[in-house]
């Protein structure tokens, strides 16, 4: 389900695409001159967008800092005040935490490096234009996009014939590729130089080395944009681990979240009922165990940005 | 002409040693796509049969359309199905409106700093899980212990009444597009920003040169050019109109019954009758009319793309 919430297909409306440095440099002349309006309401607005994306964010780094008596009396501040580390103090000393970094990184990792191997592998032979194969191939890799069984099947195919209950691998598999992400990376390896893989055939080299000793290396752009886009879905996935897995020693960090946050969630949208529940740092906690969910995300983020950003537009020109 | 050259060239023989190789490589993907994306689909003969574990899916016995006439006497039916229509219309259309402007408007911006900080800021969103969503709004919306909370805090400013939003349907199409936006707006504005790099800047010099303002440049220019991807972005969002956005949906809304009227959509009631019910007879059923009708709106769109926008269609 999450990975067809990835990146649309798209075609760029005209012709080839202008590097960003000769952008800026064009954007600086055509922009000397008076400030209009628009430019005005154009900052405005923006940066108006801008806190409405990080204010949620801060909200809950400050809840997470502040000490759960405030949080219950005051609700809360943009500062924490006061400042209080329990939370954290509590999670650490915890098991679950270390055990749901350990799954959800299992998950992402293997998870991740599987879905690239068999996107990058699939999209190559595509790519290759073999008579009566890759044709066929496409079709056969698109029709999922359009057409799918739905959960039922998906949970019996699971749960039934592969009995995967319990193993993270459960969580892996169903969403191991991405269908857009394979045409993606055939439009990109169409678009590598001929010339070099034709002077290795000449040289001798077999299919396989012309894969992983031309192809590949050639192709790191594109496989770190599929790395990302399969690393974040892996990271964020928590529908497949409520489904599939039942032992809460096995659980990714986004369900022992959820966990957190069902066991009190209907009791805390009735007024009153909470009384018992605020002596217990339960909002601290759920706070502190969100920071620590996205953390790492907050951490590759300066760096995966400017991939996703290329990814998309890879998307975007190569449709 | 090149093209044609390099095809030719392409399509040398190959000798068997290398047709090996070359199924060896694409059989991963291969096996997953049989196994992941096909057996389910397979699998949808559950939908007509009177499934029970111990016979499987293969040995249960069949009955017919019963499963169907079940589900669309339930009267859950037509809720379900206008929700998730109603639900996926809004946040298709809120968040590509949202992602246009938001495009135009990070175009004017010219300090090459602060243009980067504001797109990485609405870009973020699109990072945060479901779960995490779901817990920022109820910080927002229920505040601590139930009571409270942001937006409640500044209703009271203005005076306005307090609302218990989670005992309140009506308020959730409007917030769910809200997050919607607040998810993929950022996104949506980089996928026409790549497209707006592509427009050629002598237009905008012809323009300026017969004294157009940047307000009519975005409006004239921009905009229209931008008409070709956002086709796409339609016809992509229609296509999926019929598979509402679950996880988003039920990490938020959860079992919370009173919301139902009017968050309840197919798959997050698929999910709750298996899970509840245990019915997978009527719960595939559910799932094989969301996969048919979803595929006749996707053939639709494409069609309709097709038709007027012949140049980038997506098949």
């Amino acid at each position: 389900m999450s990975t067809s919430e990835l990146a649309p297909e798209l075609t760029s409306p005209a012709g080839s695409i202008a590097g960003p440095g000769q952008r800026t440099a064009r954007r600086r002349r055509s922009l000397r001159g008076r400030l209009e309006p628009f430019t005005v309401v154009s900052y405005v607005g923006v940066s108006l967008f801008g806190l409405f994306c990080l204010i949620p964010l801060w909200m809950i780094i400050a809840g997470s800092l502040t000490d759960e008596s405030a949080l219950a009396r005051t609700g809360y501040s943009l500062f924490p005040h006061p400042f209080s580390l329990r939370a954290y103090e509590l999670l650490f000393s915890g098991q679950s935490l270390f055990g749901g970094y350990a799954a959800s990184l299992f998950i992402t990792v293997v998870g991740t490096a599987l879905s690239i191997y068999c996107t990058a592998s699939l999209a190559w032979v595509i790519a290759r234009r073999l008579p009566l194969v890759s044709r066929p191939l496409t079709i056969f890799s698109y029709i999922p996009m359009l057409f799918h069984g739905g959960l039922v099947p998906l949970y019996l195919l699971v749960t039934q014939v592969l009995s995967l209950t319990n193993s993270w691998f459960a969580v892996i598999l169903p969403i191991m590729m991405a269908p857009f992400l394979v045409l993606v990376a055939v439009s990109f390896f169409r678009a590598l130089p001929e010339e070099v893989i034709d002077a290795a055939r000449i040289d001798g080299a077999g299919e396989l080395r012309i894969f992983f000793q031309i192809v590949l290396p050639l192709s790191k752009p594109i496989l770190a944009v599929l790395g990302l886009f399969y690393a974040v879905t892996y990271w964020n996935e928590w529908f497949m681990p409520l489904l599939f897995l039942s032992d809460p020693s096995r659980y990714p960090l986004q369900l022992i979240l959820q966990n957190l946050i069902a066991n009190v969630t209907n009791a805390a949208a009735l007024p009153g009922a909470t009384a018992a529940q605020a002596s217990a740092p339960v909002y601290q906690l759920r706070f502190a165990m969100t920071v620590l969910t996205i953390a790492p995300i907050l951490f590759a983020y300066p760096f995966a940005q400017r991939f996703f950003v290329k990814g998309i537009t890879l998307g975007a020109t190569k449709g | 002409m090149e093209h044609a050259a390099q095809d030719r060239r392409r399509r040398r023989r190959i000798s068997k040693r290398d047709s090996l190789a070359l199924l060896l490589l694409a059989a991963p993907g291969i096996v997953w796509f049989t196994v992941f994306a096909y057996g389910p689909m397979v699998g949808l003969v559950v939908a007509f049969k009177d499934f029970n574990i111990r016979q499987g899916i293969f040995g249960s016995p069949w009955n017919g359309f019963a499963n169907f006439r079940y589900f669309l006497s339930s009267g859950d039916a037509w809720t379900i199905v206008t929700n998730t229509l109603v639900l996926n219309a809004l946040f298709l259309t809120a968040s590509l409106l949202a992602g246009l402007v938001l495009a135009l408007m990070l175009n004017e911006i010219r300090g090459q700093f602060y243009r980067r900080f504001m797109q990485s800021s609405i870009f973020f969103p699109y990072f945060v899980s479901p779960i995490v969503i779901s817990l920022m709004l109820q910080a927002i919306l229920s505040g601590v212990g139930g009571r409270g909370g942001i937006v409640n805090d500044m209703l009271n400013v203005f005076d306005l009444p307090q609302l218990a939003w989670y005992t309140t349907p009506g308020a959730w199409p409007w917030i769910l597009t809200l997050v919607k936006v607040w998810q993929l707006g950022g996104y949506t504005s980089v996928i026409f920003l790549a497209a707006i790099t592509s427009i050629s800047e002598e237009v905008y010099e012809a323009a300026a040169i017969d004294g157009a303002s940047r307000a009519r440049m975005a409006l004239s220019i921009t905009t229209p050019l931008l008409l070709p991807t956002m086709g796409i972005l339609v016809v992509l969002g229609v296509g999926r109109i019929f598979f509402g956005d679950f996880a988003t949906i039920y990490a938020i809304v959860q079992d919370n019954g009173i919301l139902f009227p009017t968050t309840d959509v197919i798959d997050t009631y698929v999910f709750r009758s298996l899970r509840t019910i245990g019915n997978f007879g009527t719960t595939a059923a559910i799932g094989l009319f969301q996969s048919v009708v979803g595929f006749v709106f996707v053939t639709a769109a494409v069609l309709v793309q097709r038709r007027f926008q012949k140049e980038s269609a997506i098949l």
